[in-house]
């Protein structure tokens, strides 16, 4: 079975940035930041409140949310803001969420057409694809230890799309006997 | 007859489950397991359907979904195929393609008209103009097949990703042996079978039956293996990515490698009356009398030129069917174990012998079927004709490879003289053949060759090391060379499908239709629901017969997919329709919001009142906006950032106007043209600081734009950024002479002109919210819009509203917006302008710099200023008052089209219908008349106008509240 949550009064903190200065910049703000491009990592910043998710999308690119309760983004926001040099604010205003169960892919599957059965999480993949023709970005988790662990994957995506994305998959999620929790739209 | 066996272990029909349907009206029982055809066959069901030109009566031919003689309408659904669709309880099933019923077909007429129907008829019946429409209105009327049901209700079916490294096509003894071949290797298999079960179609003898047995065991019991039963691969596409129509979804499977064990088709003798009900392919009968346990007739006379001929009549002789005879196109003996049983048991055979004519009987079926004598030349003899009374005909006289899907796949064919098929040349890089299509039809070898297949895809895909067997082809030839029969009253039937027969396809050759491809076209041969499988090998004899040319020098025609027809159901899936919401979704359906689509977005067309029609609404929202305030939500819009110090530089090149020499702090229109100098796009653009802008797009241009922006930008190099926070932030337009004293309740910044002036744009708060504010004039009057982050838009949204309520603001939407605008005079990129307007022609001059060293459409643009324009965006005036011309409605000069209205509406402020028209530069000056012809006809008048029509002096928008109307 999926399980599909969906929660627009998820306000956890995210940034986007890009340039050619980007990365540097992060690291000036004592966050750490993944080297391949399109792959993820967590770091817990210099407020040290919580891990951040610091995504790097292709090369010079960065997509960034804080823990729940987290406070290290808010701190730096206003220097992104202020439009440090070689640095470009990509503002956030995602919708967000997840998927995860045993039947996540079967769900995924009738979406998507990434493998994602088939993803080696150890290089922390960060995917970029359509899902039902929209735009979304993908970070998958382990949920625990073990080759067969089931996975979680979480979506961003543009927020204008969030409403007709999330009504659709919770459809499909029910069709394949899981169950959506669209807090939004209850 | 047809009829029902005894039960055997074997069989794939339940008989403890009896099943109750309805054909024509009448009530019948069959069994869980049967198909629609099997059960009408037990039930001694004479015929199945009619013929599609001729309305001929028909019965099942193929068994196998390789014919369109099976097609029925079942609870409303057309052309449900009878041979592979299960039998269901309460099915009320009927034939299509008949007018007043199977049996009283008032078309059946026809077919003593055939010689007035022949190849190409209505080619030379479309000839005509005059009876063009007659002609027209009857065909429509009677052919196509089935009966759409306009009432029947939404059906939707999944669709979905597979992936896997090897993908077999074709459940047979060599598909079952490369499958398991291949999972042994480690390979992650999926094997795809069109029956509903593993095995392929027999006789394959004892020893050949238990290892079909056990290798369809093995394929359940692999955990390697995903089978995909009564499934088939309609099409293969671009690197191993295959569309499987399975029965109740579509898999679109990705491939590392790709076997085809298609195997072949059986293809049917050619003689007169072939197509009599009780005249089947030996097949056929073979998976009705395994499968399902049904006779084809108590008395069968068999057409052979294989040794599968002679097995198939041991199996039906053990059933205690009586063969009549054997009657074997080929002089020399079948050797083999079956044809020495067959002379064992009885059986008579007629050697060198052929079918001249099946014979009816007084019901439409076969009762007899004449025989002569073939000379050495291989022509039939038909004085020495002799009849052999029958109730069936089986036909066993080749078979043609089904290589259809390899072709697509980018195989390609040679035709084997040895083999009389068609077996594979050249195989693309990842495509495995293995089987009967690649020529190997002993079972051993078979199984072999399967093996050799699948461990070699396998290693292909990465698994194990490929195995460097050679299977040899077959050494005896299993087809006839030609099994067509001459008649001189013809009715020999080579597509069943399409009614043809051979005198169709040689007229069709000596008109000129001499290619395998112009004769498909020409003559429709193989374009029936079967798709040639049944016909195509027997109508390229034909073409080589008459231009003394080889099978192979012709060739086959291009396969395409799908390979067998697929409902639209299956190919709609889901039938996904994006649709995207502004953050403010919610508060337009609590304002009462009538949607209607934008692009992809939906939109308040207008909100509703009670009490209010549609038009009283939008006309008061036009009066809330020229006379107090609204609101309208603009967050469709593209809005795109672009930072670096190269931004104004690469504006400078998009847009056809001059922007890095902007102020910050201010805005400016853009037009966007491509390289012909036509208007693509149109925007406003503000400059916030040295080396950031941010600029919008049109609604359904932003997704455009911003991807060819990215291309430019790529290609061009220059230092700067590009960031599209078109969904990620909401925007609102705040507009009219109130709305700067409601709005600067609501902000820090100061809405004065001379703070704020009108094309400026600011930064501040707006009810606590980081906005950008753009003074713009769309609608005509003292306007803001309002740009912020989207998960703030609710609330300032709503903060607006209640603070403008008391003022008489009201929300207006899209339909009013327009009326606004046209006031205006201001164009809509796409609705006044078309794919040929160019600024010069749409009054735009004033937004091109054409000093710029360079920008996209500049080249263009001095050619077409030197050419003139070839039509012109004007403004007009209706001139009766009651009357009001529709968008798109042609402007008249003389007896010549010279131009069209984009845009027309009816304003109560102005007190008079205006619009915008594109018209031949010649009837484009000012005060001129021109006609406009309305749908039925009718002229109306109209003069050309200057815009804009309201404020002609943009006081209003500039200075805001304390300016009359104009």
């Amino acid at each position: 079975m999926a399980e599909l949550e969906f929660d627009a009064r998820d306000r956890r903190t995210r940034l986007g940035m890009k340039g050619p200065r980007a990365a540097e910049w992060l690291v000036a703000q004592g966050l750490g930041v993944p080297m391949a491009p399109n792959s993820w990592a967590r770091s817990t910043g210099a407020s040290g409140s919580g891990a951040v998710l610091v995504a790097r999308l292709g090369q010079s690119e960065f997509f960034l949310e804080d823990a729940p309760a987290g406070t290290t983004l808010r701190a730096i926001a206003p220097a992104l803001a202020a439009h440090p040099p070689g640095v470009y604010p990509v503002l956030r205003e995602d919708a967000v969420f997840e998927l995860s169960g045993a039947g996540v892919h079967d769900v995924l599957a009738q979406v998507c057409n990434v493998n994602f059965a088939e993803l080696a999480l150890d290089s922390h993949p960060v995917i970029m694809t359509l899902m039902i023709g929209v735009a979304v970005l993908a970070v998958p988790e382990s949920m625990h230890e073990g080759p067969c662990a089931e996975r979680r994957y979480r979506f961003w995506c543009d927020p204008t799309f969030g409403p007709f994305l999330c009504e659709t998959l919770a459809v499909v999620v029910a069709e394949c006997g899981g169950a959506g929790h669209d807090s939004q739209h209850r | 007859m047809m009829y029902r066996l005894d039960a055997h272990p074997a069989e794939w029909i339940d008989r403890s489950r009896a099943v109750s349907f309805q054909f024509e009206g009448t009530q019948y029982q069959g069994f869980e397991g049967d198909t629609i055809s099997s059960a009408l066959a037990a039930a001694g069901v004479p015929y199945q359907g009619r013929s599609f030109k001729y309305h001929r009566p028909r019965s099942i031919l193929s068994f196998a979904n390789h014919d369109s003689n099976t097609l029925f309408q079942v609870d409303g659904v057309p052309n449900v195929r009878g041979d592979v669709t299960l039998l269901r309880a309460g099915m009320h099933v009927s034939a299509v393609n008949t007018f007043g019923g199977l049996v009283r077909d008032r078309a059946r007429i026809l077919d003593r008209f055939a010689r007035f129907l022949p190849v190409g008829f209505y080619y030379k019946a479309f000839h005509s103009k005059r009876w063009f429409p007659r002609w027209e209105r009857m065909f429509r009327a009677m052919t196509g097949l089935g009966t759409v049901s306009l009432d029947a209700g939404r059906s939707t079916t999944p669709k979905r990703y597979g992936f896997c490294d090897v993908l077999v096509i074709g459940g047979g003894p060599s598909g079952l042996s490369a499958a398991l071949e291949a999972a042994a290797a480690g390979a992650r298999v999926g094997l795809v079978e069109e029956a509903f079960r593993l095995g392929g179609t027999g006789p394959w003898g004892e020893r050949g039956e238990d290892s079909v047995q056990s290798l369809a065991q093995a394929a359940h019991d692999s955990p390697g293996i995903t089978l995909f039963p009564a499934t088939v691969a309609a099409g293969y596409y671009s690197d191993h990515w295959l569309a499987l129509a399975e029965p109740h979804r579509m898999t679109k499977m990705r491939a590392k490698a790709v076997v085809f064990a298609t195997g072949v088709i059986e293809q049917p003798a050619v003689f007169r009356n072939n197509d009599l009900p009780g005249v089947l392919l030996a097949s056929g009968a073979w998976r009705l009398l395994r499968r399902y346990r049904v006779a084809p007739g108590r008395t069968v006379v068999m057409v052979a030129a294989n040794l599968e001929a002679y097995s198939v009549c041991l199996e039906l002789h053990d059933q205690g069917v009586r063969i009549a005879a054997i009657v074997d196109f080929r002089s020399a003996p079948e050797e083999g174990e079956a044809a020495a049983a067959c002379a064992s048991c009885g059986i008579p055979v007629m050697r060198g012998s052929a079918p001249y004519e099946a014979i009816a009987g007084a019901d439409g079926a076969v009762a007899a079927l004449a025989i002569a004598p073939l000379d050495a030349s291989g022509r039939i003899d038909p004085r020495r004709r002799q009849r052999i009374g029958c109730d069936a005909v089986l036909m066993s006289v080749g078979w043609a490879a089904a290589t259809q899907l390899f072709v697509q796949a980018g195989g390609t064919t040679r035709f084997s003289e040895e083999l009389q098929q068609f077996v594979p040349k050249d195989l693309p890089p990842g495509i495995f053949v293995a089987g009967r299509m690649n020529g190997v039809h002993d079972f051993g070898s078979r199984l072999a060759d399967g093996k050799r297949a699948g461990s070699q895809a396998a290693a292909h895909a990465g698994f194990g090391s490929p195995s460097t067997a050679i299977v040899a082809r077959a050494v005896r030839c299993p087809s006839h060379r030609f099994p067509i029969v001459d008649h001189p009253r013809g009715k020999n039937f080579v597509d069943y499908d399409e009614d043809l027969q051979v005198k169709d396809l040689e007229n069709a050759a000596q008109e000129g239709f001499d290619s395998s491809e112009l004769l498909k076209r020409y003559s429709t041969v193989g374009m029936g629901p079967s798709q040639g499988k049944h016909s195509n090998m027997n109508a390229l004899r034909v073409l080589a017969r008459v231009r003394g040319l080889s099978v192979e020098q012709l060739g086959l025609t291009t396969s395409r997919p799908m390979y067998h027809p697929v409902p639209m159901k299956l190919l709609a899936g889901r039938a996904f329709s994006i649709e995207r919401r502004t953050p403010v979704d919610a508060q337009h359906r609590a304002h009462g919001a009538v949607w209607m689509p934008a692009g992809n977005w939906r939109r308040p067309e207008y909100y509703a009142v009670t009490g209010e029609t549609r038009a009283q609404s939008i006309e008061a929202e036009v009066q809330a906006v020229r006379g107090r305030l609204g609101l309208i939500d603009v967050g469709t819009l593209g809005k795109i950032e672009i930072y670096g110090p190269q931004a104004g530089t690469f504006l400078d090149r998009v847009y056809a106007g001059k922007y890095s020499d902007m102020k910050a702090g201010t805005t400016r229109y853009g037009l966007m043209l491509d390289e012909s100098g036509v208007i693509v796009d149109d925007g406003v653009i503000a400059r916030l600081a040295a080396e950031l802008f941010y600029f919008t797009t049109t609604t359904g241009g932003s997704a455009t734009v911003f991807r060819e922006l990215l291309r430019l930008n790529a290609l061009w190099g220059l230092d700067c950024s590009l960031v599209n926070v078109t969904g990620h932030r909401a925007a609102f337009n705040f507009a009219g002479p109130l709305c700067r004293d409601v709005l600067q309740s609501l902000t820090d910044l100061d809405l004065q002109d001379a703070a704020f002036p009108y094309l400026g744009v600011r930064e501040g708060l707006v009810t606590g919210v980081q906005a950008r504010l753009l003074r713009v004039g769309f609608v005509g009057e003292l306007g803001y819009e309002i740009h912020i982050p989207a998960g703030a838009a609710a609330a300032v949204w709503q903060a607006l509203h209640d603070a403008g309520l008391p003022r008489g603001l009201r929300p207006f939407g899209v339909e009013a917006q327009r009326v606004l605008r046209l006031e205006k005079g201001h164009f809509i990129v796409g609705q006044d302008t078309d794919g040929l307007t160019d600024p010069f022609e749409a009054n735009a001059r004033w937004a091109v710099s054409m000093q710029k060293p360079f920008f996209i459409g500049q080249r263009s643009l001095k050619i077409l200023q030197a050419r003139g324009p070839r039509q012109k965006l004007v403004g007009i005036e209706i001139l009766d008052p009651a009357r009001l011309p529709r968008e798109c409605q042609l402007v008249i000069d003389g007896d010549r089209i010279a131009g069209r209205i984009t845009s027309v509406v009816r304003s109560r402020t102005l007190q008079r219908s205006i619009g915008l028209a594109m018209v031949a530069p010649q009837l484009a000056d000012a005060g001129g008349e021109i006609r406009i012809r309305t749908d039925h006809g009718e002229m109306l008048a109209a003069r050309i106008a200057a815009t804009p029509f309201y404020d002609p002096q943009n006081l209003r928008q500039r200075a805001g509240a304390g300016h009359g109307r104009t």
